[in-house]
C-alpha cells in the first residue's frame, strides 16, 4: 500500500515536474532580463501621468537597458573605421539623441499595455526574445527584442520582419555612399535632423 | 519586272531601314539600360553593401521614387489623411474587410501552391464566411469565428518553389518590389474574381471603386508611417528599400515555417 502510494506520489510528483520543464527550458538571464525592463516599461506607459512627464521617465530607462553606443556603432558600418575619433564622439552624442527621440515619440501609441514573453531562440547576433504587445482596441503587436551580454542589454529590435538597427544602417551607409563617403556630411544631416526634432517637441508635434 | 524589282529593293530596304532602326533602338535601349544600372562598386566592403541591396536599377528606381514621394505630397497624402479624418472607422473597417475577402480566392490558391493546408483551409472558410454571413465581405464575421486574416501571394509561393527574387524596383503607386513579385502581383490579379466581370455590367463601377477604395484605405492606413519614415531617415529612398526586402523575407519566413496542423485554433 505504502508502495502504491509512494510511487502515485513519484508519478505525480514527477509529472508535475515534467509540465515545469517548458517554462523552465524558457526562462533565460535574456528573457529574465526583457521580462524586467518590460514591466517596467509598462509601469510608466500605463501611469495616468501626462505623456511628457512618461516620455522623461523612460529616458533614464531606456539609458540603462539599451546599448546605444553598440547600435550606433552598427549603424555607421564600414564608415566606422574611416571615422576620426573626434567624428566617432560627435556621430554617438547625436546618434543617442536621435534614437532617443524616435523611441519616446512612440509612447502615445502604447497607453495601458500588457507584454507577454512567447518565446526566445539564440542568434549569431543575440538571443533574441519574442514579444507579445496587446494594446486596448488596437491590434497586438508582435516584436523581437535581442539582447547581448552579461550585463544583458537590447542591441536590436524587430518590428514587421525588419531589424531597426540594419534598416539605419542601410540608410546612413546609403547617404554616406551618396555624400562621397564623408563622415562629416552625415553628422551635419544629423545635427538638422536633431535640429528639427527639437524644433517639433517644442512645438508639441510628434 | 523593273516595277518588281524596285518593289523588292524597296522592301528590302525596307527590310533593311527597319532593321537599321531597330538597331538603333536597340542601342538606345542598351544605353538607356546602361544609364539605369549603378556600376558595381570596386572597393570589396562596398561591394558587399551593393550586393546586400540588391539594386542594380538603382538610378531609375530613385526617379521612380521621386515621382511617387511628388504625387504623395501634391494629391495622395491630403486626401488620404481626408479619408482618414472625415470617413468614420467603420465605414473604412468595411472597406478593408471587402477588400481583403474579395482577395481571398488568391490567396487561397497561392496557400495550395505552397502546400500549406491550414492557412488554404482558413483562406477558403474566410471567404465562405464573410461572402454569405458577411453580406459580401462588408463585415469580416471570420475573424470574429478564429479564421483571422493572413497573407500570402504567388511571390511568395515562387520563393518556396526556389525562384530568385530579381533585383530590386520601384514602381510608382505599387511601391517596392522586386522582377518576381511583380510577376506574382499580376498572377494574383489574374487570380481574382472581381477583375473578371464583364464590360457594360454594373458592376464594372463596382469593380472600379472596389479596387480604388481598397487601395485607398490600405493607402491612407499608410500615411503616418510614411510620415515617420520621412522624418526619421536621411535616406527615405534606401530605408524603405530595406525594411521592405526584411519584411518581405520575413513573411516568406512565416509562410516556410507554418506547419500547424489542420484543424483551427477554436476546434
Amino acid at each position: 500500500m505504502m508502495l502504491r502510494r509512494l510511487s502515485r506520489r513519484t508519478v505525480l510528483g514527477a509529472m508535475s515536474a515534467l509540465t515545469l520543464l517548458p517554462g523552465l527550458a524558457m526562462a533565460t538571464p535574456a528573457t529574465d532580463f526583457v521580462g524586467t525592463f518590460g514591466a517596467e516599461l509598462t509601469k510608466i506607459l500605463s501611469s495616468p501621468e501626462p505623456l511628457q512627464k512618461k516620455q522623461q521617465e523612460i529616458l533614464p530607462l531606456l539609458k540603462k537597458n539599451v546599448d546605444i553606443e553598440a547600435i550606433g556603432r552598427y549603424c555607421l558600418g564600414r564608415y566606422w573605421r574611416v571615422a576620426t575619433p573626434s567624428q566617432r564622439e560627435r556621430y554617438l552624442k547625436l546618434f543617442d539623441q536621435v534614437l532617443l527621440y524616435a523611441i519616446t515619440m512612440q509612447v502615445g501609441n502604447y497607453q495601458n499595455v500588457s507584454l507577454k514573453i512567447t518565446g526566445n531562440v539564440p542568434s549569431p547576433a543575440g538571443e533574441k526574445v519574442d514579444i507579445l504587445i496587446s494594446r486596448p482596441k488596437q491590434p497586438d503587436v508582435t516584436m523581437t527584442v535581442v539582447v547581448e551580454g552579461p550585463p544583458s542589454r537590447v542591441i536590436d529590435l524587430y518590428g514587421e520582419g525588419a531589424s531597426m538597427r540594419l534598416t539605419q544602417r542601410s540608410d546612413y551607409t546609403a547617404y554616406l555612399s551618396r555624400h562621397g563617403d564623408d563622415v562629416e556630411a552625415l553628422i551635419k544631416a544629423l545635427e538638422q535632423q536633431v535640429a528639427q526634432n527639437s524644433a517639433r517637441l517644442a512645438k508639441g508635434q510628434p | 519586272m523593273a516595277r518588281k524589282a524596285c518593289r523588292k529593293m524597296h522592301h528590302k530596304r525596307g527590310i533593311t531601314s527597319l532593321r537599321l532602326v531597330a538597331g538603333a533602338c536597340a542601342l538606345l535601349t542598351l544605353s538607356a539600360c546602361g544609364s539605369w544600372r549603378k556600376p558595381p562598386p570596386k572597393d570589396p566592403e562596398a561591394l558587399q553593401d551593393y550586393k546586400q541591396a540588391n539594386d542594380p536599377y538603382e538610378p531609375v528606381n530613385r526617379k521612380m521614387f521621386a515621382v511617387n514621394s511628388w504625387a504623395y505630397h501634391k494629391a495622395l497624402r491630403p486626401v488620404g489623411r481626408g479619408w482618414k479624418k472625415y470617413v468614420p472607422g467603420p465605414i473604412r473597417h468595411s472597406v478593408a474587410s471587402v477588400n481583403e475577402t474579395w482577395r481571398e480566392p488568391s490567396v487561397f490558391f497561392s496557400d495550395v501552391g505552397a502546400g500549406k493546408s491550414r492557412r488554404a483551409g482558413d483562406a477558403f472558410m474566410r471567404y465562405l464566411i464573410n461572402m454569405s454571413a458577411g453580406v459580401a465581405g462588408f463585415i469580416d464575421v471570420a475573424s470574429m469565428v478564429g479564421y483571422k486574416q493572413h497573407e500570402t501571394d504567388p511571390g511568395m509561393v515562387m520563393s518556396l518553389w526556389g525562384v530568385k527574387s530579381g533585383p530590386y524596383i520601384f514602381l510608382p503607386f505599387l511601391g517596392p518590389s522586386n522582377f518576381r513579385d511583380i510577376a506574382g502581383y499580376a498572377i494574383s490579379q489574374g487570380l481574382t474574381p472581381i477583375n473578371y466581370v464583364p464590360r457594360g455590367y454594373g458592376l464594372l463601377s463596382f469593380n472600379w471603386g472596389y479596387n480604388v477604395l481598397g487601395t485607398f484605405n490600405t493607402f491612407a492606413d499608410s500615411t503616418d508611417q510614411l510620415d515617420e519614415l520621412e522624418h526619421q531617415s536621411l535616406d527615405p529612398y534606401a530605408y524603405l528599400r530595406s525594411a521592405w526586402q526584411q519584411s518581405r523575407q520575413g513573411q516568406i519566413d512565416v509562410l516556410k515555417s507554418d506547419h500547424r496542423a489542420t484543424t483551427p485554433d477554436w476546434y
